[in-house]
C-alpha cells in the first residue's frame, strides 16, 4: 500500500499558540505542596498526554521557531490497543446483520467513559463477569429472535440444508456470516471450528437450524466481534511505519462514522485491498458521511462531548424552578442536538455556527420558556426553528437551556461551572480542582444580591488564578438563570453582564460569546481533539500532534465544514496510522 | 434432630455422580458437626465479607466550625456505648457494631482529590491512580483492589458467585472516572458494576442456575470453550496490556462456564421480586429497593451462593435526593451547603437505618448455632468525613459482625488515639474471611498491622 503526502504543508503558527502558553502559567499548580504537578492545569489545544503534562506541539515543542514556520516533529502515533465495541455498536451491528427484532433483543453491557469518552474506556478497561455474563445471554436471545426470519437466515445460508447432519451447508452459514459478523474472512481452521460448533448441536438436538442458532451466538461471543481488532501491520513500502490493515481499516471507518458495523460491500472492497491509501479511505468516507447513521453518529459524539447523556436526571430545586422536569430536560437535549444536526449536515455551513447561531430548534415547552410564545401550549411538541432577536442575548448551544442548566447549580446559576465547561469542553483546556485545604462555598447573605458579588472572592489568592479564566465567561451569561430563562434582574439589582476575557476579547451575552469563541483557535483545535480522541480511543501523544496540526489546518481550509472534517480526519495519518502494540 | 455428618463434599459428589463441579450448597444441619459450630468435616463455616457504602459524608456538629466534629459518634467509647441520634438505626444491633472514629486514610496522603481520596482509600488501601486531564477536571481509577475483591480471590471460588456488587441509589456520578462510578475494583481497569435493579439481583442470584436435563446447556458450554480458543488466539497477536485485558477476559469466560455448569442449590428460594428500581414522578424507590436488596443478599448469604458482596447504598458525590424526609436537593449538594447542615443530619440517620435493616436481616437469620450476623464482617465507610471538609480524617467507619468470632463482641466504640491507618481496620477484617492474609493496600497505604482493637 502507498500512503501519500502526509505532511502537505507547513505553517507558521498564529499568535494564539502563544496565548495558551501564558494561560497554564496564571492558574495555581498546587497547594502545601500536596497537589502533583501533574494536577496544574494544563495549557493547549492538545493538553492533555497519556504520559505526562507537557505542553502541546502547537503551542509548545519547539516554539522558538514560529517564525519561520513549525517544522512538525517525527510523527510517532500511540500504541494500538484492542477496543471494545460500544453498546450502540453492538447494538447497530446486530440490527444491520440480523434484523430490528434481534437487535432489540440484544443487551450488551453498559459503556462506562474514561477522560469524558466511552471509547476511550473502551479502549483500556477489561471484561468482568457480569460484562460476559451479558455478553452470553445477549448473544443467545439474539441468535433465538434471529432464527424466527427465515428469510434472512436462508439468505446467509446459501444452500438448502439435507438434514442436521449436512456440514456443508453449516460451513456454508459460517463461512458467509462469519466473515460479516467478524468483519473479515474467517480463516479455514476458524471454518473448521465454527462448522463444528454448529454441527454439534444439530447432531445433539436433531435439528440442523438449531446448528445454525449455536454458531450465530457463538460468533456474537466471540472477541472477534465484541472487539475492534485493531493490530495493524509494517507498511511494505515503508516498514518503519505502521498502518491498519484495508480490512481493519473498513471496521474503523465504519464505526466511527456510521456507530456501526462495516457493509458487505465496504468488506468487500477491503479485502481486495481498497481502503489501503487515504485516497481510497478518503473516497469511502465521502459516500458515508452522506448517510443519515453519519448524523446519528456525529448526535451521539456530541451528546457525549456536551454533557448532555444524562440531562433528565439533574436536580433542580422545584421552589425555584418549577418549570424543570426531565421531560424538559431530555427536550433540551434535543433543542442542542438538532442545533449541531442543522449546521453540520443540512446547512452543511462552517461548523462554529453552533457557537452562535441566531436561530433555534425548539418545542413548545422551551419556546415558552426562552419567552418566544406565550403559553407552551401553543406549540406542544411540535419542534419548529425560531429566529432569536438579538436583544434576547441568546445565540448557540451557550444560549441553549440544556447548557445554561446542565451547569449551575440546584437553586442558582454557577458562572463558575459554566466557565469551566467552556474552558474544558469546547476549549480543551484542563481546570485543577480547588486547592484542598480551601473551603469553596460562597458567601450568603441580603448583602449579597447577585453572583458577581458573591464571587468577589474569587479575585484574590489563591483563587484568582483560575477563576480569573472561568468567571468572566459566566459572569456574562448571568442574564440566564439556573435553566436558561431570560432575565435582566437579580434580587433587585439590574445585572451587569458585560465582561471581558484575556485574550478574547469583550462580550455580553450567550451569542457574543459564542462569536468570540469561534474565532478562537483553541476551540476549533479542540473540536478536532474530541474527534480524534473519540475516533481513535485514546487520548492524543506528542508524536500525534503533528497530524493533529495538519488537520487543524485543513479543517481551516474547508471553511470549517464539519462533513470534510470527518473526512480529512479519516484520511490523515493520525486514524491510518498506528503504534506497535505495547 | 439427628445430625448425619454428611459433609458438603460428600453431598456434591452424590448428587453429580463423582464429577468435580465445585459449588456450594446450603448450610444443611446435617451438615454440622454435633455442636453446631462447624461442618462436620471440621471446617470451619462460611465467613462472609461485605463492603457498605454511603457518600459525602456526615454533618458538622458546628457549620461554621469545621474543627469541632462531626455529627455522628458519641464521646464514650468502650462497649455499650450510647448510640446517638445518627446512629439510633443500630438500636437491637449495636453489640454488634464496633464504632471506629479517628482513624486516617494513609492511603490518601497526598490528599489530591475530594471524593476520590475518600473511597479509594477507604476500601482499598491503595493511592487512586490519576488519569491525566482532559475535558474533564478529574478522573481517576481505582489503585488496586478493593478489600472485597481481595477476599473475593481468595474465597470467591468456593461459592456458586465469587462475589456481588449491589446499589440502592441510581444517583452515581459517572463522569470522574471509576473510582467514582464504582465500588468494587479487581484491579485499576476491572471495575465491578453494581446491580441496580432488585428483579436483576434476584435473577444473578437465584434464577441464572440451569438445569441439569437443559439440552442447551452442553451447546453453552461449547459456545464459551470456542470463545476462549479464540482469545487465546488472538493473545498471541496483541501487546502485553492487551494480554493482560484478555487474561481477564479469559478468567471471566472460565468463570460463567463454572456457573453455567453448576448445580441449583437445595434451597428454599425467596420470592420474585417485581421492583426494578424505577424511578417515580423522579423519585428513586431508595427505601424498597434497599430492603428488597437487603434480603436478597441475607438469603444469597444462607444459601452459600456467595460469601463476599459490596452495598453502594448511595454514591460518591451522589446526588440521591432523600425525599422521604421532605428533601428536594441532591445529597452532594446538601453537604457542600451549611445551610443545609441539618438536612444532611438526618439523611445521615436515614442512611444508618438502612445500614441497620441488613444487619437486623443477618441477625434474624439462624445459622448453625447462632446467626448470619455472627458469621459476618461488614465494614460501612463514605468517602469524606464531612462532604463540606472533603477531609479524610475521621471518616465515618463502623465495622459489624462478629468475623465468625475473630472479632470483638459486644462492639466497641475506639477512638484512635494516633491517628492509625484506615488499612489496619481493612487488614483485621479480611483476616475474618481471609485468616493467612498478612498485608492490605500499598505504598503510603499499606497495612501489614490489623486493628488489634477491634479483634476478638
Amino acid at each position: 500500500m502507498e500512503i501519500t503526502s502526509f505532511w502537505p504543508r507547513r505553517r507558521t503558527l498564529g499568535p494564539a499558540a502563544l496565548v495558551l502558553l501564558t494561560l497554564g502559567g496564571a492558574c495555581y499548580s498546587g497547594a502545601d505542596g500536596n497537589t502533583d504537578s501533574n494536577s496544574g492545569p494544563t495549557a493547549g489545544p492538545a493538553s492533555a498526554t497519556a504520559d505526562d503534562g507537557a505542553p502541546t506541539t502547537s503551542a509548545g515543542d519547539d516554539t522558538s521557531s514560529d517564525d519561520t514556520g513549525a517544522t512538525p516533529a517525527e510523527f510517532d502515533p500511540a500504541p494500538v490497543r484492542l477496543r471494545l465495541l460500544l453498546a450502540r455498536h453492538y447494538q447497530n451491528a446486530v440490527r444491520d446483520l440480523l434484523g430490528e427484532a434481534a437487535a432489540a433483543a440484544a443487551t450488551p453491557p453498559v459503556d462506562t467513559a474514561l477522560n469524558g469518552f466511552e471509547a476511550i474506556a473502551a479502549a483500556q478497561v477489561a471484561l468482568t463477569d457480569a460484562a460476559v455474563d451479558l455478553y452470553e445471554k445477549s448473544a443467545r436471545a439474539v441468535a433465538a429472535e434471529a432464527m424466527k426470519d427465515p428469510v434472512r437466515i436462508a439468505g446467509l445460508l446459501g444452500c438448502q440444508p439435507t438434514g442436521p447432519d449436512d456440514a456443508a451447508c453449516h460451513r456454508s452459514f459460517v463461512t458467509t456470516f462469519g466473515r460479516l459478523v467478524w468483519r473479515r474472512p474467517l480463516t479455514s481452521d476458524e471454518q473448521d471450528r465454527y462448522t463444528a460448533v454448529a454441527q454439534d448441536a444439530a447432531l445433539q438436538l436433531g435439528n440442523f437450524d438449531a446448528g445454525v442458532e449455536a454458531a450465530i451466538f457463538t460468533f456474537l461471543q466471540s472477541p472477534y466481534f465484541l472487539y475492534q481488532v485493531e493490530v495493524g501491520e509494517p507498511d511494505p513500502n515503508d516498514p518503519e511505519e505502521r498502518g491498519l490493515t484495508s480490512i481493519e481499516m473498513a471496521t474503523r471507518l465504519s464505526f466511527f462514522l456510521l456507530d456501526t458495523t462495516p457493509t458487505a460491500e465496504i468488506l468487500t472492497l477491503a479485502e481486495s485491498g481498497g481502503l489501503d491509501s487515504p485516497a481510497e479511505v478518503r473516497a469511502v468516507a465521502e459516500v458515508m458521511v452522506e448517510a443519515p447513521g453519519a448524523r446519528l453518529a456525529l448526535g451521539n459524539f456530541y451528546a457525549e462531548v456536551l454533557k448532555l447523556r444524562t440531562i433528565e436526571t439533574l436536580a433542580k430545586d422545584p421552589n425555584t424552578y418549577p418549570q424543570f422536569s426531565p421531560t424538559l430536560a431530555a427536550a433540551m437535549r434535543q433543542e442542542t442536538l438538532a442545533l449541531v444536526d442543522d449546521v453540520a449536515f443540512t446547512a452543511d455551513t462552517d461548523f462554529r455556527a453552533i457557537l452562535d447561531a441566531p436561530y433555534t430548534f425548539v418545542n413548545g415547552p422551551l419556546a415558552a420558556l426562552y419567552g418566544l410564545i406565550p403559553d407552551p401550549n401553543q406549540l406542544g411538541d411540535t419542534w419548529q426553528r425560531f429566529d432569536l432577536p438579538a436583544e434576547s442575548k441568546r445565540g448557540g448551544i451557550l444560549g441553549q437551556a440544556a447548557f445554561l442548566s446542565a451547569y449551575a447549580h440546584v437553586s442558582s446559576t454557577s458562572p463558575t461551572l459554566r466557565g469551566k465547561f467552556v474552558r474544558e469542553a469546547l476549549m480543551c483546556i484542563g481546570m485543577p480542582p480547588p486547592p484542598p485545604d480551601v473551603v469553596t462555598k460562597l458567601p450568603e447573605g441580603a448583602e449579597y444580591k447577585t453572583m458577581r458579588e458573591r464571587l468577589a472572592q474569587h479575585k484574590s489568592e489563591p483563587c484568582v488564578g483560575c477563576h480569573s479564566l472561568m468567571d468572566p465567561i459566566g459572569l456574562g451569561l448571568e442574564n440566564f438563570d439556573g435553566i436558561g430563562i431570560f432575565r435582566a434582574v437579580e434580587n433587585g439589582v439590574v445585572l451587569d453582564t458585560s465582561e471581558t476575557i484575556e485574550g478574547l476579547g469583550d462580550f455580553d451575552g450567550a451569542r457574543e460569546l459564542g462569536t468570540l469563541l469561534r474565532d478562537s483557535p483553541e476551540v476549533t483545535e479542540c473540536m478536532v481533539r474530541n474527534l480524534f480522541r473519540h475516533a481513535t480511543g485514546h487520548l492524543e501523544i506528542k508524536g500525534e500532534y503533528p497530524a493533529l496540526t495538519n488537520l487543524d489546518l485543513a479543517f481551516e481550509d474547508a471553511g470549517y465544514r464539519m462533513k470534510d472534517l470527518l473526512v480529512e480526519l479519516v484520511a490523515s495519518p493520525a486514524f491510518l496510522r498506528v503504534g506497535t502494540p505495547e | 434432630m439427628s445430625r448425619f455428618h454428611l459433609s458438603r463434599r460428600t453431598m456434591l459428589r452424590g448428587a453429580i455422580g463423582g464429577t468435580s463441579v465445585a459449588l456450594a450448597l446450603p448450610m444443611l444441619d446435617a451438615m454440622l458437626n454435633s455442636n453446631g459450630t462447624a461442618l462436620a468435616a471440621g471446617e470451619p463455616l462460611p465467613r462472609r465479607l461485605v463492603t457498605w457504602f454511603f457518600g459525602n459524608g456526615v454533618a458538622l456538629v458546628d457549620a461554621t466550625n469545621p474543627g469541632a466534629g462531626l455529627r455522628w459518634g458519641p464521646a464514650e467509647q468502650g462497649p455499650g456505648y450510647p448510640l446517638t441520634p445518627q446512629l439510633a438505626g443500630l438500636a437491637g444491633v449495636e453489640e454488634y457494631c464496633s464504632l471506629l472514629t479517628g482513624f486516617d486514610i494513609k492511603a490518601a496522603a497526598m490528599h489530591r482529590r475530594g471524593h476520590h481520596d475518600g473511597v479509594a482509600g477507604f476500601f482499598s488501601g491503595h493511592p487512586f491512580i490519576e488519569l491525566p486531564h482532559a475535558d474533564n477536571s478529574y478522573s481517576s481509577k481505582s489503585g488496586g483492589p478493593t478489600i472485597d475483591q481481595v477476599a473475593a480471590d481468595a474465597i470467591g471460588g468456593q461459592t456458586f458467585l465469587p462475589s456481588v456488587q449491589i446499589a440502592a441509589s441510581k444517583r452515581v456520578i459517572t463522569s470522574e472516572g471509576p473510582t467514582l462510578q464504582f465500588l468494587s475494583h479487581k484491579s485499576p481497569d476491572v471495575s465491578l458494576p453494581q446491580i441496580f435493579s432488585p428483579l436483576d439481583l434476584y435473577t444473578k442470584l437465584f434464577d441464572s442456575f440451569v438445569p441439569q436435563d437443559d439440552p442447551t446447556k452442553p451447546l453453552r458450554l461449547n459456545a464459551l470453550d470456542a470463545v476462549a480458543e479464540d482469545v487465546k488466539r488472538l493473545k498471541l497477536r496483541v501487546g502485553k496490556a492487551d494480554q493482560i485485558r484478555l487474561d481477564a477476559h479469559l478468567s471471566s469466560v472460565a468463570q460463567i462456564r463454572k456457573q453455567i455448569e453448576a448445580l441449583a442449590p437445595e434451597c428454599m428460594q425467596p420470592m420474585q421480586p417485581v421492583n426494578t428500581n424505577e424511578d417515580t414522578d423522579g423519585k428513586e424507590p431508595l427505601d424498597e429497593v434497599n430492603q428488597i436488596m437487603c434480603d436478597l443478599l441475607v438469603e444469597a448469604f444462607r444459601c452459600d451462593i456467595t460469601r463476599v458482596a459490596s452495598f453502594q447504598y448511595t454514591g460518591s458525590v451522589g446526588y440521591t435526593v432523600f425525599h422521604m424526609l421532605g428533601q428536594t436537593l441532591g445529597h452532594h449538594d446538601l453537604t457542600h451547603d451549611t445551610n443545609y447542615n441539618d438536612s444532611v443530619d438526618a439523611a445521615t440517620a436515614h442512611t444508618i437505618e438502612a445500614f441497620g435493616y441488613l444487619l437486623k436481616r443477618l441477625k434474624a437469620t439462624p445459622e448453625a448455632d447462632g446467626n448470619l450476623l455472627d458469621q459476618s464482617c461488614i465494614i460501612l465507610g463514605s468517602d469524606a468525613s464531612s462532604g463540606y471538609t472533603h477531609d479524610v480524617f475521621n471518616q465515618p467507619c463502623i465495622i459489624a459482625g462478629r468475623g465468625g468470632g475473630a472479632l470483638k463482641h459486644p462492639g466497641i466504640h475506639y477512638e484512635s488515639p494516633s491517628q492509625e491507618n484506615t488499612s489496619d481496620i481493612l487488614l483485621a477484617c479480611l483476616q475474618t474471611v481471609v485468616p493467612e492474609a498478612t498485608q492490605v493496600g500499598s505504598d503510603i497505604g499499606l497495612s501489614t498491622t490489623p486493628l488489634s482493637a477491634i479483634q476478638a
